[in-house]
């Protein structure tokens, strides 16, 4: 027989590849498997930091640390419009089995749930929760002021009073003390692990846990890319969600895709199985085809907001402010912008607010004749020129939102010129006060009614939008945070209302829809107050 | 030997040559960006109750309080010591993020240099033998349709034909299949590091991955190419040499193909490398489109972001190519014609 | 002048391309004057409850986002997007041609100095800066022609010293220097007049870069502001639309688009070939 050269080779080549090919093919059967406990989730942001009191931190960050760190307590969820929200009124323990409330309110007693232990397998201490805490006030991150809204300030309200008992005392009995422990800043931390990486410099481990965890939550971190994507494998061991069960996905993966419309090609497809973010104008068209899931809950912590500089003229007037509120074209720019997805906080009829809910609908009308008036009255019968400004990230619904109202207040003789800006400069041109007149999103993780208005109407901070500076406001604020009495809540609350109602420092428009869509085959998803999605609340069938 | 010497001092005094540029070049970029009315750490210390002290001490550990001269040396100084500074938007030290990040975007244009200089040269050559022919026209006219379209709506289209509608492409995130499992990381080249592995499946899925984005960035490149093809064609076609090859009776696909071809070739490798160091810069698009995570949509984020210290790096790294890709053009030049001089 | 005529005739006809790309262009110019005129509707007026309409016998191309008529937006557009392209242009061009002709003309320590500063642009990756300084500068239209104009001005530059160079030895400019004319003088009138030609080819291929640059810069939210129409912020409006099916929001604005830069380009090619014969590639 002779032997071919060629012959040889190639067989040698056949050898190889069917080699190279069972091995695949066998990896191939173990992904199908695993797929069906796979959760990829795609969104448009990016995760920069696994500690979310990271300064420069992302919202996506949050999202992320609910997942692999716990917290001493846990909102609960209860169904809502469109869908499950979170729960402000319903707290239960987290890492914490039982919390003790003493009557004067004074006093917390958190007792460590029996038999919890970190992601390395070691037990949970009462010294592990104390160091977490005084990390949440203490080291120079994005925690401090957050917590101080809560009466949180210094290390010395931790005490450890048993193995597993920490007590939290309090100078007030301030009402969002425990929805403070709750957040993804109040995060718990393994302090034997962390202390290991801190230095001198950095004695809370800012640096180390920017890029590793050490945590005890639900998830446990497999790949972290930067800025692109991250791995999360189920931790088996955990015990502290609802019902003491694990979650449903072994694996998550939470990916960066920037465009809006790859995204929402990739979960139409069924190659990802999750995305929050999309644009409002894919959504009405996803539905109707009807290959994914779409789940739409109000944000209702949050606001999309118009706002008019309060310490910029002609804004400094609140005859001018009532004027343009009243020329603002709101149901067609809900329409245009928003597709109609969401509630509205325009159209009410009411002189003097009925009850103390916040945000709520409010007195916006548009009514051209009375703004008229108004400007008349303010001493612009003939108008006059400015410049509305909203940011690049907000392109898809404020270009229509601004053309509108480019076009609505022409009507009244307010000549608007349009600006786009990138977000980073219109965050320093707000904090300087320097726009006269632009939109903006807030929200708030701890959505009562007094802290809303003292985030958003009081102040020097960024998030006093409109530079707003009223006594009244300022002095119900500090009384109404405090207050037990619930029928002098409310009244204080309501005489806030009708103040903003008076004097539309800015115009709260509407509470757009978050539309989660997902694979056919998923449910229990739940809005948050961070509106990033929790995995431990998602299953696939 | 003594070719070789002349050779290695012509790129060292190249290299000392472009310093000036680079330094020019990293002063500029730096300025620019204190000019941006972003001040980042506002933007980064917007957490939902961040207050004047927040941003304050961002701004100290940025540096950001010192006054812009100091700054500047503070930045050369690193610059010189080989620290790039850290990203604000991936929290990762930004010489970390573009050793990491630089082999996807040079994959990307390379390969799609490779598939535009496919079809350009065959369609120049063609094209420079029948100048002014229906054909001629022909290539024109599809070239220029290539380089006139936005990169950023080729391939939304791209992905919508192929993806969305027909679904034979992979899924446009990225380079390689999130669910494969990726080669170790040997070169940072995936093409390269699975046929080191010899991962053919792998290897196909990287592939596959690859032709939507590069085939949109080739669009755009192919009528420089092209054109130049034919221009050099078309002279060297016309030129003494070829006519005596041609009097003497060699076959007509000898003398285009062997005889011309190579003599023609010069000036295109020259467009070629322009090409390459413009595209590295400017698929930032491409990039932004298809999830590629390279240093152009990096730059992106961080411009848009105001971090400094990526778009410096990013500028820095794009300049450094760009002196190396016409050192090394002009290198060839001069081994090849040894009349060129660099200087 | 009649030879010149007589050749562009040739060439012309012996291009068909060309004569169209020509007609294309001359077209865009009379939209973008009588655009006022020829719209059917206000490109600016809002009917929501006429919004993302498909293509009608009312709307021939369709309605947007705010029920504004697309054909109509897509006419206004036309005088921006060619107001852009021809200031940006012309800028670059005209400083281009100043500083590089000086510079060629007078050698020594200027020439090596601006040489440096031209070398430092050229190592940039253009697009980036382009980005850059539009966002340093606020996203107006005069910092996209100014960005735009900024990223071209060192070819031009290259491009003038290259060509005073070669002439600056030339008979007839000594000939004027004899006559008592100044170096400036010598510059002005008759070197820069003598490379004009040359550049003009690149004039025309930089227009249809330009309206590119203006577009890839929209598509990033660094472009025009709304509601101003133009043709880039329209293609990236309508991207977004790509997946909801609303395909005329991009198809018309792309291939205007397209259109436009298309015959900028071919005019290029064919005036390359019109001014300078030898040059014919």
């Amino acid at each position: 027989m002779e032997f071919n050269r060629r012959q040889g080779l190639q067989g040698l080549l056949g050898v190889a590849a069917g080699g190279t090919l069972g091995a695949a093919t066998a990896g191939r059967e173990a992904a199908a498997q695993t797929r069906a406990e796979t959760l990829r989730q795609v969104m448009g942001g990016v995760i920069n930091s696994l500690d979310p009191t990271t300064p420069g931190g992302t919202r996506e960050n949050f999202g992320l640390a609910m997942n692999i760190y716990d917290r001493l307590a846990s909102f609960g969820r209860k169904p809502g419009e469109g869908g499950m929200t979170f729960d402000m009124d319903n707290i239960r323990g987290e890492l914490a089995e039982r919390i003790d409330r003493s009557p004067d309110g004074l006093t917390l007693t958190f007792h460590i749930r029996q038999g919890a232990t970190w992601h390395d397998g070691t037990p949970v201490t009462a010294a592990d929760v104390k160091w977490s805490l005084d990390r949440a006030v203490s080291a120079r991150s994005l925690a401090p002021p957050q917590l101080s809204s809560g009466s949180l300030t210094s290390p010395e309200q931790f005490k450890v009073v048993g193995e597993r008992q920490v007590e939290v005392k309090l100078p007030r009995p301030d009402r969002l003390a425990l929805g403070n422990l709750c957040i993804p800043f109040a995060m718990m931390i393994n302090s034997t692990l962390a202390k290991r990486h801190a230095t001198a410099d950095d004695p809370w481990a800012m640096n180390w846990l920017k890029e590793n965890t050490a945590a005890g939550g639900a998830y446990i971190v497999e790949t972290n890319r930067p800025g692109q994507q991250v791995v999360l494998r189920r931790n088996d061991a955990w015990k502290n969600g609802e019902g003491g069960t694990p979650p449903f996905f072994r694996r998550v993966i939470l990916q960066t895709v920037p465009e809006a419309s790859t995204r929402a090609s990739l979960v139409e497809r069924g190659d990802a199985d999750l995305a929050i973010d999309l644009a409002a104008s894919d959504v009405p068209a996803i539905e109707s085809r009807g290959r994914v899931k779409v789940v739409s809950i109000p944000q209702t912590n949050a606001f999309q907001t118009i706002v008019f500089n309060t310490q910029m003229a002609p804004f400094d007037n609140p005859k001018v402010r009532q004027a343009l509120a009243a020329a603002l074209p709101y149901e067609a720019m809900f329409q245009a912008a928003q597709f109609g997805r969401g509630r509205i906080l325009f159209g009410a009829r009411w002189a003097e607010v009925p009850d103390a809910a916040f945000p709520r609908t409010m007195p916006l009308n548009l009514d051209i004749d009375r703004a008229k008036a108004l400007l008349a009255e303010a001493g612009h019968p003939n108008g006059f020129a400015t410049t509305f400004t909203f940011a690049n990230s907000m392109t898809a619904f404020a270009e229509p939102m601004a053309a509108l109202i480019k076009e609505s207040l022409a009507r009244i003789g307010v000549e608007v010129t349009v600006q786009k800006m990138p977000d980073a400069q219109i965050s320093t041109m707000v904090v300087e006060r320097r726009l006269p007149f632009f939109t903006d999103i807030g929200s708030a993780w701890l959505p009562a009614p007094d802290y809303f208005m003292r985030t958003y109407f009081t102040g020097t901070h960024r998030w006093n939008y409109s530079g707003w500076n009223n006594p009244e406001v300022a002095a119900l604020t500090q009384t109404a945070r405090f207050e037990t009495d619930p029928a002098k809540y409310e009244a204080a609350v309501k005489r806030m209302i009708n103040l903003v109602a008076e004097n539309v420092p800015m115009a709260m428009v509407w509470q757009a829809n978050q539309d989660a869509v997902m694979a056919k085959d998923i449910s229990g998803y739940t809005y948050w107050f961070h509106r990033q999605a929790d995995f431990r609340d998602l299953k696939r069938g | 030997m003594r070719a070789l010497r002349a050779v290695g001092r012509r790129v060292g005094r190249r290299l000392v040559a472009s310093a000036p540029a680079l330094l020019g070049v990293v002063v500029f970029t730096f300025l620019l960006m204190r000019v941006l009315p972003g001040d980042p750490a506002v933007f980064f210390a917007s957490g939902p109750n961040a207050g004047q002290e927040e941003i304050d001490e961002l701004r100290r550990v940025l540096g950001l309080d010192r006054p812009i001269p100091v700054q500047l040396a503070h930045y050369l100084y690193d610059v010189g010591t080989g620290n790039l500074g850290r990203s604000l938007t991936t929290g990762q030290p930004v010489l970390r993020d573009l050793t990491e990040r630089l082999p996807a975007s040079l994959e990307l244009t390379v390969t799609a240099l490779i598939l535009a200089l496919g079809l350009a040269l065959p369609l120049g050559i063609l094209a420079a033998l029948r100048p002014g022919s229906l054909l001629d026209h022909g290539v024109r006219l599809v070239c220029s349709l290539g380089v006139c379209v936005p990169t950023f709506v080729s391939g939304l289209l791209l992905i919508y034909v192929f993806y969305v509608v027909l679904g034979i492409a992979p899924d446009p995130t990225g380079r390689l299949d999130i669910f494969a499992a990726s080669p170790p990381d040997i070169t940072g080249f995936l093409l390269v590091d699975f046929l080191l592995v010899g991962d053919m499946e792998g290897w196909r899925a990287a592939a596959a991955q690859l032709v939507l984005p590069a085939a949109t960035m080739a669009l755009f490149t192919l009528a420089p190419l092209a054109r130049m093809t034919r221009a050099s064609m078309l002279a060297v076609l016309g030129s003494d040499f070829v006519r005596t090859a041609k009097s003497i009776g060699l076959g007509r696909g000898r003398v285009v193909l062997v005889y011309a071809l190579r003599n023609a070739l010069l000036p295109v490798i020259t467009i070629t490398g322009i090409v390459f160091s413009t595209m590295l810069g400017a698929n930032v698009l491409v990039e932004k489109v298809f999830s590629w995570p390279g240093v152009g949509s990096y730059a992106l984020d961080a411009l848009l972001g105001s971090d400094y210290a990526p778009v410096q790096g990013f500028v820095l790294l794009m300049a450094s190519a760009f002196v190396i890709v016409n050192l090394v053009i002009d290198t060839l030049y001069g081994i090849a014609d040894p009349r060129v001089s660099i200087e | 002048m009649s030879a010149t005529l007589r050749h562009a005739g040739w060439v012309l006809r012996g291009n068909p391309i060309t004569a169209v790309a020509a007609t294309g262009v001359l077209l865009l110019a009379v939209l973008a004057i009588f655009a006022p005129w020829i719209q059917p509707y206000d490109p600016i007026a809002s009917n929501v409850r006429n919004a993302l309409q498909p293509p009608s016998a009312a709307n021939w191309a369709g309605t947007d986002q705010l029920g504004r008529d697309i054909l109509s937006r897509l006419i206004a557009a036309t005088r921006l997007d060619l107001a852009i392209a021809i200031s940006a242009v012309s800028i670059s061009f005209a400083a281009g041609a100043v500083i590089g002709s000086l510079c060629g003309y007078a050698g020594g320590r200027m020439d090596r100095v601006v040489g440096r500063l031209v070398d430092v642009l050229m190592a940039f990756p253009l697009f980036v800066l382009a980005m850059a300084m539009v966002a340093a500068l606020g996203n107006r239209v005069e910092n996209i022609i100014i960005a735009t104009a900024f990223i071209n001005l060192p070819f031009y530059i290259r491009f003038a010293r290259a060509e005073v160079n070669v002439r600056r030895d030339a008979g007839w400019v000594e000939a004027a220097r004899a006559c008592g004319d100044s170096h400036l003088s010598v510059v002005l009138r008759f070197l820069l007049p003598n490379i004009l030609p040359a550049m003009a080819v690149q004039i025309s291929l930089n227009l249809g870069w330009a309206i590119l640059n203006a577009a890839g810069l929209s598509f990033l939210g660094l472009g025009v502001t709304a509601p101003t129409p133009e043709w880039g912020i329209m293609v990236a409006e309508g991207a977004r639309f790509i997946t909801s099916g609303q395909w005329w929001l991009v198809a018309f604005p792309g291939f205007t688009l397209m259109l436009a830069v298309l015959c900028f380009n071919l005019l290029g090619d064919g005036l390359r070939d019109i001014l300078d014969p030898r040059m014919r590639t």
